[in-house]
């Protein structure tokens, strides 16, 4: 998609890619946003992040709760929601073959091979839900623990990517990561609790998880904010143009109503009894809130001025 | 990653001369399958750059040819009415067609008053061949004394106060720092060295070098960005004040320290000179000659008495000749100085007195006085203390007397033409060897230079105000104008009927100016030519052509420009000004002219032709390069074009290395030491006593009462003294700021504003398509960054720009770089870029230097934010 | 083997941009495409305000970023120093130019290819002639390659980079003030090493830990 285009798109979606105007003879002399990652075209960089991890999320707590529809859900999520837009992300998606040609040389590239190594195995983990009578089982105990792992790195996979980039210090925050695997866990338990609410499972263990699932999500969110904030003059300008700045309003909007105080609120409904259409309602909101949190995320990075 | 060479079938470079500016630096071209695509500086040349070096605006000059918008055939205005925002509603014609009707309409004009045709051309070589012969083809057509000229798109704002003193103090247009020798160096309103003025890059990398030895550079700018920005020692100051700060430093130089180069103010100066109690010359009656005193002889001698030793003549002291007492002239100076203290002139400019105090010690001391220097076996008194100003501190109402005073810095360290001084361009111009033509300038009445060269109306001898004038510029009244503003003053008409001008300009014919947007008030040259028949040659249609354009002429850029002059003449503010080889450019075509645009000197010649003054043309030109070979003459009759007549002078100038010459698309030879440093060889005096402004005072005066014509001449007084500018009388509570321009590296005039890549750059400036304001006072008015602000000044004129604060700019200022706020719509790139600082000039006469016509070029403005 | 560098005087530099446009012309690039720029701000309170000019370009660094982000080995390091994008090899990811933090990478979009200088009024001969002779591959991304064009060629003819024009890049021959010096900074006796040792020129932003081939004197 080309800017031109780009710009026809609704107003909601020019919204929400519109970028903070630099003048051009501010570039790299004030704090500079970060653009390729989010902005025009790179807003597929976000969506595919988000989907692959909350796709390995999803498969990572079925595998706790042995939720066969989970593994399906998860691995199509991971691999054909956040695959196909990563690949139209690419500028020349007909050579992705080259990243798994070059594993060593870069964190992305790392990733893609757990993303190989988790469609693979994948595939096999999840063939005996759909065809009983295969001659092994994909519910093995180390089965589960590699698969486990895998999800785990899956889950980092982007923010990971983001990590290792020394310029964005926003990003290279030591909390990112935590927040990341929380993140994908907490959005995963989610999607699973809700189907098996909708399977008619008992809800009651699960529902204690995941209440201590969005408690560490919410702690870790808030050591994000206040680690970053506190760590160098342009990170905490990050922080700053993401709870006072542009961004406040999508921020307190979104991240802290959307995807922190109604959570909390339907969790503490739901404190004695579950109910799988507020469980519904909740998911819709983490999964807008968790979105939205990456958006800002992408969109509050800031390089370090040159001069 | 690589060029595919298989489909590169030509890559040639083209040596010629750059003409993005008037600086005219060699340049090569780079040429491959018949595109342009490339711009480097000649590494052979003393004329520009280090190396290849070439500045942003020089090597983004490939656009000028890429440039879709350039006029391919001639255009007619076929809607009668014109002014801003009036569609011409253009038609093509034929070439034939537009000759036809401009010669026509000339000859007819011609009949009545040659004088009613305005010549007018713009300071840049993007149209500019041979600097000089603009000005000496309308001679052709029999206008006499420059005062045709109106100043055109070579505004912001040619400097007639600095051309005059650089006249004649140095026999050149302009001064700057002798770079490879000095060691403190003061700039005022001046960017030399830093991107901007005469020789850019040649001073640019003479200045580098400078840095590195570790000169000290104190620059008085109201802003610290291109000078102040690379200073040591930048000075905020109020636009207009310099002079009170120079002669607050002058007054401390010479009345507490009590230092001045003794030698120096003997030989070099007109200070001996005595004067009776009106302050004018005492002369001798047989040879006109001003008379000093010997003291060794203890007697009243011609000045040019040689049989007085520099040391022996009288500074000081009363003496008796016939009669009457008399005085050297120089007595007069202590006691004019006295009352400019330091904290007088803190409270006029805003820099602290004891920085003044500082800055004029550390001048002294710098100054070595009495020192010397030897170079290659000669000596010459060395004094590395240079200071130079140019357009910013000259183009006001007092600029004369800010020049002077700035001027009286270096005469009383005696650093002037001296191994670490203040240089001119080059006074002089020997022979290429084996040529002929040659320039020397010449030592005329009271011992002052004549300049080799200079634009028209020489600064000496003075020419005598009289009346009736018989130009638009009125140049006979003001007498010292080298370029004259006049023709944009708000009460011309009145001021022509009062001093009898009766040639109305009917017609203007013009070299890529844009007078309109780049003078002053926008309508009252609007108002100037709307009833003229305007013709102008140029590669665009600019704000003037769309306002008031009749016929516009394609000419073609240097990129396609065969022209072997272009480099002859400009010796005296062109090339290097330092101890360096002669170097002379010529413009050779690196690609076919875009459509049917033809060279200007082509159509120059063709229009003489029709008009019938084609022969008095060759005639002028036989004569102003002396060629005395009867083969090489142009004769009566002959119709030749440049190029072939060039093959002639080329001849004359460079004798049997004219091919060579024309091979490598430039001459160079040497540049002896002593026409570099010539001030002790040459028998001539500085006129820093003015005493001529008296004799015009009274002229003046005369004509004023006779005609009822209303002019201060409180400024013709022979000494450099303090004036209030127009701008800076004009500052109240609610005009409570003092608006200036400057000009910006990326930007000569308007045009570089069309160039795509210097567009770019121009955006990644912080200054440059901004109006810049200092921080502080934009917290207190209320004023962010990216704010739109309008600047108003108190006669309603007003431009609107973008809000650029800086912590670098004086507080009580506002600055606009030059020539944006663009609107002709054949110019696309440039339209609406940055904001127009011309615009809110006021043109009253009060806004006038009283004695060069020069415009005051800050004015008093409120700001306030746009709705 | 040499490790090229740069030395940057900035007390010489005048902002004239010099070498952001010789660079647009030696490499064709599109238009708001710059592989060199010129920085300018200030410091300080006024009256002591200072301005400040810094020309930047891919600091081609020991550590690079960019390097270490490429998945694909599309950017790599020669063994001279210089980083290099073969676009073939590029998949268009943009890690490189998000890792940078010098942001001195541009991607090279559907855009940019489309975009003209004289907007709407059509390409010129110049860029259709860069087009076809120097030409970019949409979805990939690019920079500086501190013109290893003149310096393999010159390298080729006999000529020293950083001595000889044609073998030194075109913003360090453009430069109209001497601001730029080009050379071996592993050869002691280099003017390169000679600035950076009388001058003691500073990397910019050393603390990215990237170790910048490109030094200032300021």
């Amino acid at each position: 998609m080309t800017a031109a285009t780009h710009n026809n798109s609704s107003g909601f979606w020019r919204r929400l890619t519109r970028k903070k105007q630099l003048p051009e003879y501010e570039w790299m002399i004030k704090p500079t946003q970060q653009e390729e990652w989010i902005e025009g075209p790179g807003v597929y960089l976000w969506l595919a992040f988000f989907f692959s991890e909350i796709g390995a999320g999803i498969y990572f707590v079925s595998l706790f709760s042995n939720f066969r529809a989970g593994f399906i859900i998860g691995w199509l999520m991971t691999l054909v929601l956040g695959g196909l837009i990563h690949m139209r992300y690419l500028g020349n998606p007909g050579r992705v073959l080259r990243i798994f040609a070059k594993p060593g040389t870069s964190e992305l590239a790392r990733g893609m091979w757990v993303i190989l190594i988790f469609a693979v195995l994948g595939f096999f983990q999840i063939l005996p839900a759909l065809f009983s009578g295969l001659p092994w089982t994909g519910f093995n105990f180390m089965y589960k623990i590699i698969m486990g792992i895998i999800c785990l790195l899956l889950i980092m996979h982007g923010f990971a990517t983001m990590n290792v980039v020394r310029a964005l210090p926003s990003w290279s925050s030591t909390m990112i990561l935590p927040l990341s695997i929380i993140s994908g866990i907490w959005v995963g338990s989610q999607f699973v609790e809700f189907f098996m609410g909708l399977a008619g499972a008992n809800l009651a263990v699960f529902e204690m998880w995941s209440r201590v699932f969005f408690f560490v999500y919410l702690c870790f969110f808030l050591l994000y904010i206040w680690g970053t904030y506190h760590q160098s003059d342009t990170a905490h300008f990050s922080m700053q143009e993401l709870v006072k700045g542009d961004y406040a309003q999508l921020f307190y909007v979104g991240v802290v109503v959307i995807g922190l105080a109604v959570p909390l609120l339907l969790t503490l409904i739901m404190w004695g009894q579950t109910n799988t259409f507020l469980i519904f309602v909740r998911l819709v909101f983490v999964f807008v809130g968790d979105l939205l949190l990456r958006y800002t995320l992408m969109k509050s990075a800031y390089y370090t001025p040159l001069i | 990653m690589t060029y595919k060479r298989e489909k590169i079938w030509e890559d040639v470079w083209v040596n010629t001369t750059c003409g993005a500016c008037y600086c005219g630096c060699g340049i090569r071209v780079r040429r491959v399958n018949g595109v342009p695509v490339k711009i480097e500086g000649l590494p052979e040349s003393t004329m520009g750059g280090t190396n290849s070096g070439v500045c942003g605006k020089g090597a983004a000059g490939i656009m000028y040819y890429h440039d879709p918008n350039r006029i391919k055939k001639p255009l007619k205005r076929t809607n009668p009415e014109k002014g801003i925002g009036v569609d011409p509603k253009w038609k093509e014609i034929s070439w034939e067609e537009a000759l036809d009707e401009i010669s026509t309409r000339m000859k007819k004009i011609m009949e009545d008053d040659p004088n009613k045709i305005l010549f007018t051309n713009q300071t840049m070589r993007a149209s500019d061949g041979p600097h000089n012969h603009p000005y000496f083809y309308a001679k052709a057509f029999g206008i006499e004394d420059n005062g045709c000229f109106i100043i055109g798109g070579g505004s912001l704002h040619c400097g007639n106060a600095a051309h005059m003193l650089g006249g004649l103090i140095h026999g050149a247009w302009s001064v700057a720092p002798d770079w490879r020798y000095t060691k403190y160096v003061i700039k005022w309103g001046s960017s030399k060295g830093t991107g901007s003025g005469h020789s850019a890059m040649t001073n640019a990398r003479l200045r580098a070098d400078a840095v590195r030895r570790g000169i000290k550079e104190v620059v008085f700018d109201p802003m610290c960005n291109f000078a102040g920005g690379k200073a040591t020692d930048w000075i905020p100051i109020l636009p207009g004040t310099d002079s009170a700060v120079a002669l607050a430093m002058c007054n401390h130089i010479l009345n507490s320290m009590g230092v001045y180069d003794e030698l120096y103010i003997k030989a070099k100066t007109n200070f001996p000179y005595l004067i009776r109690e009106d302050g004018t010359f005492v002369r001798d009656p047989e040879t006109e000659n001003p008379l000093v005193y010997d003291l060794k002889n203890k007697k009243i001698k011609n000045f040019d008495d040689e049989s007085i030793a520099d040391e022996d003549f009288a500074l000081d002291g009363e003496y008796e000749y016939n009669g009457e007492k008399v005085w050297p002239c120089f007595t007069r100076l202590g006691p004019n100085l006295k009352q400019y203290t330091a904290e007088w002139a803190e409270k006029i400019s805003t820099v602290p007195a004891e920085t003044i105090i500082r800055i004029a010690e550390e001048w002294v001391e710098n100054a070595q006085i009495g020192s010397t220097i030897t170079i290659e076996g000669k000596t010459f008194p060395y004094r590395p203390v240079a200071t130079v100003t140019f357009r910013g501190s000259q183009g006001h109402y007092n600029g004369v007397h800010q020049v002077a005073a700035i001027d009286l810095l270096n005469q009383l360290v005696g650093s002037e033409d001296v191994p670490g001084g203040t240089m001119g361009w080059p006074a002089i111009r020997r022979k290429y060897p084996g040529g002929q033509y040659e320039r020397l300038p010449r030592v005329g009445p009271d011992g002052v230079l004549i300049p080799a060269v200079f634009y028209s109306h020489d600064p000496w001898p003075p020419h005598e105000p009289k009346v009736p004038c018989k130009n638009a510029g009125c140049v006979d009244l003001w007498s010292h104008s080298t370029l004259s503003h006049v023709p944009y003053v708000k009460e011309r008409e009145e001021i022509w009927e009062k001093l009898g001008m009766t040639a109305r300009p009917e017609m203007v014919f013009g070299l890529a100016v844009n007078f309109i947007i780049s003078q002053a008030d926008w309508q009252a040259a609007v108002d100037l030519c709307k009833d003229c028949f305007v013709v102008q040659m140029d590669i665009w249609v600019n704000e003037t052509d769309q306002a008031v354009g009749d016929i516009i002429l394609p000419d073609v850029s240097w990129l396609e420009k065969d022209c072997w002059s272009s480099e002859i003449d400009a010796f005296f503010f062109s090339g290097s000004p330092s101890y360096e080889d002669w170097y002379v450019h010529m413009q050779k075509p690196v690609a076919e002219p875009i459509g049917e645009s033809r060279f200007f000197m082509d159509v120059y010649l063709d229009v003489a032709h029709r008009v019938g003054v084609l022969d008095k043309y060759n005639e002028l030109l036989n004569n102003y390069y002396g060629i005395e070979d009867e083969d090489l003459k142009i004769k009566p009759g002959e119709k030749l074009d440049w190029k072939e007549i060039g093959e002639r002078i080329m001849r004359w100038v460079y004798g049997p290395d004219k091919e060579k010459v024309e091979e490598q698309g430039y001459a160079t030879w040497h540049k002896p030491i002593e026409d570099v440093y010539w001030r002790w060889y040459m028998p001539s005096r500085c006129p820093v006593y003015m005493e001529f402004l008296i004799h015009d005072r009274r002229k003046i005066e005369k004509i004023c009462q006779d005609t009822g014509l209303e002019l201060d001449l409180s400024q013709h007084y022979p000494l450099a003294s303090w004036y209030t500018p127009t701008s800076y009388q004009e500052l109240n509570d609610e005009y409570d700021l003092l608006a200036f321009s400057y000009r910006d590296v990326l930007h000569t005039n308007n045009t570089t504003f069309q160039n795509p890549y210097i567009d770019e750059a121009s955006a990644r400036c912080p200054y440059t398509f901004t109006i810049t304001i200092n921080t502080d006072l934009a917290k207190k008015k209320g004023f962010k960054d990216g704010d739109v602000i309008w600047v108003e000044n108190r006669y309603a004129a007003r431009e609107k720009g973008i809000v650029k604060t800086m912590q670098g700019q004086n507080h009580l200022v506002v600055g606009i770089a030059g020539q944006g706020g663009l609107w002709a719509d054949k110019r696309p790139i440039a339209k609406g870029k940055g904001s127009n600082f011309c615009k809110i000039l006021p043109s009253y006469l009060r806004h006038y230097d009283p004695l060069t016509g020069n415009i005051e070029t800050s004015v008093a403005v409120k700001v306030y934010k746009a709705e | 083997m040499p490790r090229w560098g740069m030395v940057v005087d900035v007390k010489r530099c005048i902002a004239c941009w010099s070498c952001a446009i010789s660079c647009k012309e030696e490499h064709f690039l599109p238009p708001k495409v710059f592989w060199n720029r010129v920085l300018i701000s200030e410091r300080g309170k006024y009256p002591a305000s200072r301005k400040v000019i810094y020309p930047v370009l891919c600091n081609h660094c020991s550590e690079a970023s960019c390097v270490e982000a490429c998945p694909t080995g599309a950017t790599y390091q020669r063994e001279d120093g210089i980083v290099l994008v073969d676009y073939d090899k590029c998949v268009g990811c943009r890690a490189c130019l998000v890792a940078c933090p010098y942001q001195q990478r541009t991607y090279y979009d559907q855009e940019k290819k489309d975009a003209e200088y004289f907007p709407g009024q059509g390409k010129t001969q110049f860029e259709l002639l860069g087009e076809e002779i120097y030409p970019f591959q949409v979805g990939t991304v690019m920079k500086c390659n501190f013109c290893v064009e003149r310096i393999d060629e010159g390298l080729e003819k006999g000529l020293a980079p950083g001595q000889d024009r044609d073998a030194t890049p075109a913003c360090v021959i453009s430069c109209p003030v001497g601001a730029r010096v080009f050379g071996d900074l592993d050869d002691p006796g280099s003017e390169v090493s000679q600035l950076i040792k009388v001058h003691s020129a500073k990397q910019l932003r050393p603390e990215f830990d990237t170790d910048p081939a490109v030094y200032y004197i300021d």
